[in-house]
């Protein structure tokens, strides 16, 4: 037997463990200075394939640490120890336009991480590697509960933290893609967050009658969370991304019924017709649509439709008025939305009004519009198809790489820390105190 | 109010307090001797996997000071068909007093000295998987009962919850104030489990993920019988093709269940069909027995013409505690041998005498001054299932006589019983042992805390063992 092929060994630990968690992926006992390449292999669940490696020369006692050590080469350089996950991308031969997006969350992402002798960039899948394993990559925890929500006409999905409760609550909302997305709430609810998932734009409703639902939707949304025998209902936070934006901003600030603990705001924008309905919002941007660029690749350009940003105040969501903390987060490369200008606007805007303590902004050189939990493959452009036009063409979502990479892990992290800060920390009027005499 | 989060997590290193050096075993006094000091082994350093889990609490208020907090473990399984679903639990009580906002209370700490110590409960002292190893069966179970995964291909299921105050959870109504699930699992992901019928072998192989070909492992239990497949399970997740082997006890074998019905030709067969598999390197094979195990290890290794490269023994004797049938090494009735069974003041019988050297029998003692590959040799100093230390010294003394004391490692550990299993798992000091023709519950020896450290330091010494014999 070839006394390498037994010899070098690799770990990666935890071979199990959150999508958002580290790990320490280690090669030993290789030769001293051997080259040798770290190749991650997915398949995702529309059977694409992806992979990311990374060049390696073990060091005198025959050891790679992909935590400590650089990368000289491949889709990521440096010393990136979750390079192999985030710098993921579609094999050769592979359509263009692919992003990765976790439908069924209740099964892991299964990656093999192999160690290939050399410097290989390409024909990973002719050669027989040294040695791999396969590691296991979960949106749920052990002891997460996912509960479909039907109720009052709602399209949700709702995810309980293990244990008895009860829980704070947050309402997650996605884009103009529409669907019921499911990943995220499924993160927040392992870190401890009840979280109900709500499709809002391709609803069973809206699907059966073509009609856009009405801001009651979303309170309806709110109600049932707040209800719910194991969410506290005096502690609710809601999250939305790029459309999802709008639609949380709209709430926070001109709802009766919505109360909430604090709001994340990702890749979004405050212009909208006030108070306006999603159906309203949708042809007001319909309006701008000729302001649609497309670059050299024919990707398209929607940054410019709320452009520049409006002076009128019938336009603006006024968060002057908000009364709750407020964290948004923005990528400096969004060729999608406006959310940089937009964020600076709100600043102004609750400077003059008194409240920019309750603002805090993420903002991201060269990340662009898709912020995401960490750890997973970026894409720059992709195939998009939105509800309103039915239109399928290449949207340009900006961001480079690496950069956009650190900013999901850097406002992940961040965006944890606020949500618990403000829904488990602070007084609550009439609740049980445990502090210790 | 403050809600308190709590969250497991098994990476090695999070926010918390620096990393000090890794501490001494802290072992309550009756089962520390200072002439055993030598012998007594630190905490594993940070390099070594397998990951601990890493339990961590925050509270996002600023003003919360924590004084009093239990923490509570507790595992669910479905035994088989003779027991129904039994709870174990275990509680640390701890006193920390922390400040601050969004402070991690590091409760236990993978490889690092924890600041927090347990002041009572199941175990005292920074121990950072005694949420696991310290697990004893609930008030109310019956008694005699041993935790052993049948179904390697699902993991445990933890549940581990933050109570308020200092609390026993037997004792009438607690807060649980957040809890948390975790799973602990025997077979890492792509690890594939495969029933072995072939050529009159009965066994599961475990094959680690990857292209292999791999090292391999012959494993071995003892006279419980049955097919045991965790252990195996485990190697093949440390990247080890392992093959779990049934020789007594097992309905698809031939003959009583009373004896053992196969001899050495079964043996060697096992030995050439892992050595002939594919995915296995012909000439890294290690073989595995613990109790009656060591003694087939022991003879499979040295009489059979088969050329392992490495054995390891654990708990067992060097010759058979069953008369001897034939040559070929299958054996009469094992329940006929009850000369030298004892019995404590509870009723429990020890089978400790019937491994002396002296009482085994001498048609069957292995040549082991023929012995041609490194063995290492663990003993459980409270022993009370077998006669290792008697074994363990004439194996060495043996082995001296003829020279070859380089080939002999010895582990002792003062405290441990005879189940020396892989770590994080609570040892059993007495358990059930049959219930026909009567009930009787067996004596195995070792002390909750000291086993628990044995465990973990002689599987860090075992696959160190194995690494340097089979992969180098």
């Amino acid at each position: 037997m070839d006394r390498k092929q037994c010899c070098v060994k690799l770990s990666v630990q935890p071979s199990r463990g959150l999508v958002d968690e580290k790990f320490v992926v280690l090669v030993q006992n290789a030769f001293p200075g051997f080259q040798l390449t770290v190749h991650a292999h997915h398949q995702c669940e529309d059977g694409h394939g992806w992979e990311a490696f990374g060049h390696y020369t073990a060091d005198a006692t025959g050891t790679v640490n992909v935590s400590e050590d650089p990368s000289l080469g491949g889709t990521y350089s440096g010393a990136e120890p979750m390079g192999l996950l985030w710098s993921l991308r579609p094999v050769p031969g592979s359509k263009p336009g692919l992003r990765m997006r976790k439908k069924n969350v209740q099964t892991p992402m299964e990656i093999t991480v192999s160690v290939y002798q050399g410097h290989q960039t390409e024909g990973f899948v002719d050669q027989v590697p040294l040695t791999g394993v396969v590691v296991e990559r979960w949106y749920m925890a052990p002891g997460v509960q996912r509960i479909p929500i039907s109720e009052d006409g709602l399209t949700a999905t709702l995810f309980l933290p293990s244990g008895p409760g009860p829980f704070p609550g947050l309402l997650d909302l996605w884009g103009g893609g529409g669907q019921l997305v499911e990943y995220r709430a499924a993160l927040l609810a392992s870190h401890g967050i009840a979280s109900l998932a709500l499709d809002y734009l391709t609803s069973k409703i809206t699907m059966e009658t073509g009609k856009m639902v009405d801001n009651q939707y979303f309170e309806t949304a709110y109600r049932v969370l707040q209800q719910h025998p194991q969410v506290l209902g005096s502690r609710i936070a809601m999250l939305g991304l790029s459309f999802g934006t709008s639609v949380t901003l709209k709430m926070a600030v001109y709802s009766q019924v919505v109360k909430l603990r604090c709001v994340v705001c990702i890749s979004g924008s405050h212009v909208q017709p006030v108070d306006g309905s999603v159906e309203q919002i949708l042809s007001f941007f319909h309006k701008n649509a000729d302001k649609t660029r497309f670059n050299e690749d024919n990707e398209a350009i929607w940054r410019d439709l709320l452009l520049p940003i409006p002076t009128d105040p019938s336009l603006k969501v006024d968060v002057g008025r908000l009364q709750c903390p407020l964290l948004l987060v923005v990528g400096e490369d969004d060729q999608n939305w406006p959310a940089y200008e937009s964020a600076m606007d709100m600043k102004e805007m609750m400077e003059r009004a008194g409240n920019s303590h309750l603002l805090t902004i993420l903002s991201y050189p060269n990340a662009g519009h898709l912020i995401e939990p960490p750890y997973t493959p970026h894409a720059r452009a992709s195939s998009f198809r939105t509800v309103s036009t039915r239109l399928k063409l290449m949207a340009l979502w900006g961001g480079q790489t690496a950069e956009h990479s650190r900013a999901q892990e850097d406002s992940w992290k961040k965006m944890l820390a606020f949500l618990r800060e403000n829904l488990y920390g602070g007084t609550d009027p009439g609740a049980r105190s445990i502090s210790h005499l | 109010m403050a809600l308190i989060h709590v969250q497991v997590t098994y990476t090695m290193s999070t926010c918390g307090p620096p990393i000090t050096d890794a501490g001494q075993t802290r072992w309550p006094p009756p089962f520390f001797s200072s002439e055993d000091a030598a012998l007594l082994p630190g905490f594993p350093k940070q390099s070594f996997p397998p990951p601990k889990a890493i339990l961590k609490t925050s509270s996002g208020s600023e003003r919360e000071h924590f004084c009093c907090l239990t923490l509570l473990s507790l595992t669910c399984f479905a035994a088989s068909l003779a027991m129904c679903f039994n709870v174990f639990t275990v509680n640390l009580t701890l006193t920390v007093c922390k400040h601050g906002f969004m402070f991690p209370l590091c409760l236990l700490v993978s490889s690092k000295v924890t600041t927090d110590h347990s002041v009572g409960g199941s175990y005292l002292g920074c121990e950072p998987m005694g949420l696991f190893w310290g697990l004893q069966p609930a008030p109310g179970e019956r008694e005699g009962l041993r935790l052993r995964k049948k179904n390697v291909e699902a993991p445990y299921t933890v549940h581990i919850s933050l109570l308020e105050g200092h609390v026993s959870p037997s004792e009438g109504q607690t807060t649980r104030l957040a809890t948390v699930t975790t799973e602990r699992w025997y077979m890492a992901p792509g690890v594939k489990r495969i029933e072995i019928r072939q050529d009159g072998v009965v066994g599961t192989l475990f094959l680690p993920p990857g292209p292999g070909p791999f090292p391999a492992i012959l494993d071995l239990w003892g006279m419980g019988g049955g097919l045991v497949e965790y252990r195996s399970a485990l190697f093949a997740s440390r990247g080890y093709a392992s093959l779990s082997l049934a020789y007594f006890g097992h309905k698809e074998l031939p003959g009583p269940l009373n004896r053992i019905n196969v001899g050495d030709s079964y043996f060697k067969s096992a030995f050439h069909l892992l050595q002939a598999h594919s995915q296995v390197c012909t000439d890294r094979i290690g073989i595995f027995g613990l109790s009656f195990g060591v003694y087939l290890s022991l003879r499979i290794g040295i009489h059979l013409g088969v050329t392992p490269s490495c054995l390891i023994c654990i708990n067992g004797p060097v010759g058979s505690t069953s008369k001897l049938s034939d040559p070929d090494g299958k054996t009469k009735q094992f329940k006929s041998e009850q000369t030298n069974w004892t019995f404590d003041d509870q009723g429990y019988v020890s089978f400790r005498k019937v491994s002396l050297p002296s009482n085994l029998f001498n048609g069957s003692l292995v040549k082991t001054e023929n012995l041609t590959c490194p063995l290492m040799y663990i003993v459980g100093e409270d022993d009370q299932s077998a006669s290792s230390k008697e074994n363990a010294d004439l194996i060495e003394e043996t082995l001296r006589s003829v020279g070859k004391s380089h080939l002999f490692t010895r582990l002792s550990y003062p405290g441990a019983g005879h189940l020396i299993e892989p770590p994080y798992s609570p040892n059993s000091r007495a358990s059930l042992w049959s219930v026909k023709p009567k009930k009787l519950v067996t004596l195995w020896g070792g002390h909750l805390a000291p086993h628990a450290a044995a465990q973990e330091d002689s599987w860090r010494k075992i696959l160190e063992f194995l690494e340097s014999n089979l992969r180098v």
